[in-house]
């Protein structure tokens, strides 16, 4: 399946301005982008529509990662993905230009937060994305049965627009 | 062969070639502006369209539908036959889906698009396009001509827009009302055809071409003019007075959460 992940460049900017602040204690701030699913002939288009960033008070003090979020986090992001019904994409930053990787670290944190969405919304795509300061890269849970599948072609839609296709 | 095509373009930037020919645009109306828009971008180099009208040529057509000869005429050639034919011509290797009725009839051929270009005779259609390419977040090219009688003369003008997700959309820039669109309903049997050359069609077509290509490639950093309008008496095109009001401003009438499928399961 082609999943096409897209954003308004307005909406990028917000979100990367938001995640480049510095946090009292945590090394970097991480967000959820709610997002509308449609059917494509090729597979799946993911439209972001609106950024929730994680409240200051709902990081934990953590060594081994830059950012963990507090169970309050994920309930917020758990409750808005009920209630709206949203597609819910986590979604932090590697501050740095050129297309970003997932570490282990990455793969796995979001691996064990991610499928939780499908209690709330279990018709729903859920996802995570990394952002830099010119690129981004994504991973996407189609069905909480099936392992996640690299999002094929990001845009950020804007002067000027950005096709980024998977690495 | 690629390279030698696309060598006096080079200026465009290093990747423009991968970009364009990884773009897939649409192109809805294949008359006098559409079809020269589908030249331009052939020449250009994208790598994939979808075109839709449901016309077929007529003997009035041949005035400005570029591509389209005598025998299409006869032959009762669709419209989107004479694009793809000029699109494969220019290039060979363009990926052409051909929709021989309206785009609504398969409208998820679009919703894959980069780019929406909408080059339709009706305010209803400009209307339904600029919705759908909301909805699904893609960037909007409207171009409209316009020959008004004036005494005993005639004014042409007409205007290309960029309607983009977050910007600015028609309502806002004034190209769509609810005053047009009522009026356009209450004439739509006594539409009549309305005058149409080919020189403001190309002018137009030109200019929305410019905007695409400032949006996906951009050559220069300065502003994008999302409204520019045409006066075809006085040979010029400028960028609109309307912009020092609209460009900073917020659309009021689409919301960024009304994006997607409302009805989209994973099945």
């Amino acid at each position: 399946m082609t999943i096409r992940f897209k954003m308004t460049k307005r909406l990028r900017d917000f979100v990367l301005t938001d995640l480049m602040r510095t946090h009292p204690f945590a090394a970097e701030r991480v967000g959820f982008l709610s997002c509308k699913p449609a059917a494509s002939l090729g597979g799946l288009i993911i439209l972001a529509a609106a950024y929730h960033p994680v409240a200051d008070e709902d990081y934990l003090p953590d060594h081994w990662v830059g950012a963990m979020m507090g169970p309050n986090a994920i309930r917020e992001a758990l409750q808005f993905a009920y209630n709206h019904p949203a597609s819910m994409f986590h979604i932090h930053l590697h501050n740095h230009r050129g297309v970003p990787a997932f570490s282990t670290t990455d793969l796995g944190e979001s691996a064990k937060f991610v499928p939780d969405f499908f209690n709330v919304q279990p018709n729903l795509p859920h996802g995570a994305l990394i952002l830099s300061r010119d690129s981004c890269v994504g991973r996407c849970w189609y069905r909480s049965t099936e392992p996640p599948v690299w999002i094929s072609r990001i845009i950020f839609i804007g002067s000027p627009m950005k096709l980024i296709q998977s690495p | 062969m690629t390279a030698n095509r696309f060598q006096r373009q080079s200026f465009l930037g290093e990747r423009s070639e991968a970009i364009l020919s990884n773009c897939r645009v649409a192109i809805m109306g294949l008359g006098g502006g559409g079809s020269h828009i589908a030249q331009q971008l052939a020449h250009i180099g994208v790598g994939t369209f979808v075109i839709a009208d449901p016309d077929i040529v007529e003997e009035s057509n041949l005035n400005r539908l570029v591509g389209a000869t005598a025998a299409d005429v006869e032959n009762a050639t669709p419209k989107v036959d004479v694009a793809e034919r000029l699109i494969r011509a220019v290039n060979p290797n363009a990926n052409v889906i051909a929709i021989p009725e309206r785009w609504q009839a398969k409208p998820e051929l679009l919703r894959e698009c980069d780019v929406i270009f909408g080059c339709v005779d009706h305010y209803t259609g400009r209307d339904e396009l600029e919705r759908m390419a909301r909805r699904f977040l893609i960037s909007y090219i409207d171009i409209g001509m316009d020959v008004h009688r004036l005494g005993k003369h005639y004014l042409i003008s007409g205007q290309a827009a960029l309607s983009m997700p977050g910007e600015p959309c028609l309502w806002c820039m004034g190209l769509l009302t609810e005053d047009l669109l009522k009026q356009e309903a209450a004439n739509y049997r006594e539409a009549g055809d309305r005058p149409q050359v080919i020189w403001p069609n190309g002018v137009l077509a030109s200019t929305a071409v410019s905007l695409f290509m400032q949006l996906v490639t951009p050559w220069h950093d300065k502003l994008l003019p999302i409204l520019v309008e045409y006066d075809g008496n006085s040979h010029s095109v400028f960028s609109s007075n309307k912009l020092a009001i609209i460009s900073h401003t917020q659309c009021r009438h689409y919301k960024d959460t009304e994006v997607g499928d409302s009805f989209f399961k994973t099945t």
